[in-house]
């Protein structure tokens, strides 16, 4: 239940941020990039950021997440670029394995551990002027 | 409706800020550092204190802090063995992060170690989206959780370099086959070793400790 303390995060973070950039307009959607290696429940992070910013200025907010694939760099050979899968019948999901798709060395992540706000979604009220951005 | 973009930071680059913090200061004091993560009950505890063991007969000097919820009990143990430690509870919370790694580290005698053992809240899953800092990442499972257990979290041996399976004393009791666990774990991580314990009588510490680099 990691998701309660993320979605805590993300939340002070924004708030912080609005605080010096404040925006005009309710904002009705956050969107966030989650990276593909998290595990992380998007279910229970949606939840979690709805009983959080209860109170807060981005109460009725919703999280849109935007899944992260997996991008990776081969100090052997030099690929940069997906990840291979690992598609097994029964597991009901694709695993990326941190081997080099080209050389089968082992890899490392330059994408898909990463959890970030990256925009949101702002209903404008009438007769105000909004911020260009 | 109007879209606006932001990026105002990820919130786990400022985890994994905190945790390069816990790494420099670790390897500043010259100390090694390992992130014991697994279930309740999967053995942690019992597996560091025979490494320990194992480690002060070559000379080494080690120390652990225990990651609780809430109690003081595992490192009562570790100061029954005679390791300098410390522990940190977190409340509610599932697992260690960086930011309490780094207050624990501020009152940990350093220099009286060489290899420091982070025993990360007993919770297979959530500890492993949180870096600490910690030179190796070690992942404890038991047998008695089931053959499985690779299949049911696959993400998680995929990005664990070293794994444990523990309780192998126990496997034809509760009907497990730990090479199944083995097999699942190299589909996933070609690059991993998973060495076969039972902390209880010994059995795979030395090879668990060459895994890891001793």
């Amino acid at each position: 239940m990691h998701e309660y303390s993320l979605a805590h995060s993300l939340l002070e973070g924004l708030l912080e941020h609005l605080s010096a950039h404040p925006v005009e307009g309710r904002i009705v959607k956050v969107h966030v990039r989650q990276g593909e290696l998290l595990i992380l429940s998007e279910e229970a992070l949606r939840e979690a950021w709805r009983i959080l910013s209860e109170g807060t200025p981005l109460a009725g907010s919703e999280l849109a997440i935007e899944k992260v694939p997996v991008v990776v760099r081969c100090r052997a050979c030099g690929y940069e670029g997906d990840a291979r899968y690992l598609v097994e019948e029964g597991w009901h999901q694709a695993i990326p394995i941190l081997s080099c798709p080209d050389c089968g060395a082992q890899v490392e992540i330059l994408e898909g551990r990463d959890l970030a706000i990256v925009g949101l979604t702002v209903e404008e009220r009438p007769g105000t002027q909004l911020p260009s951005g | 409706m109007h879209e606006i973009r932001t990026g105002f930071g990820d919130i786990l680059r400022r985890q994994l800020e905190l945790a390069e913090r816990n790494y420099e200061l670790l390897a500043d004091r010259g100390v090694r550092a390992i992130n014991v993560m697994g279930a309740i009950g999967s053995g942690k505890t019992a597996l560091i204190l025979r490494m320990a063991q194992r480690l002060q007969g070559k000379g080494v000097r080690v120390g652990a802090i225990a990651g609780d919820v809430a109690g003081d009990d595992d490192m009562r143990r570790f100061q029954a063995a005679g390791l300098p430690s410390t522990m940190i509870n977190t409340g509610d919370d599932c697992h260690l992060d960086a930011h309490r790694v780094g207050h624990a580290l501020e009152d940990f005698p350093l220099s009286a170690v060489d290899v420091l053992f982070i025993e990360n809240v007993g919770n297979l899953v959530c500890p492993a989206d949180f870096p600490l800092g910690t030179d190796q990442d070690l992942v404890v499972i038991s047998v008695t959780e089931g053959d499985d257990m690779v299949r049911k979290h696959p993400k998680m041996f995929s990005q664990t370099d070293v794994v444990a399976i523990n309780k192998v004393d126990l496997a034809e009791i509760v009907g497990v086959d730990p090479q199944k666990i083995v097999e699942d774990y190299r589909k996933v991580n070609p690059h991993g070793r998973a060495v076969l314990t039972d902390a209880k009588s010994g059995r795979g510490v030395e090879e668990l400790l060459s895994a890891l680099g001793f």
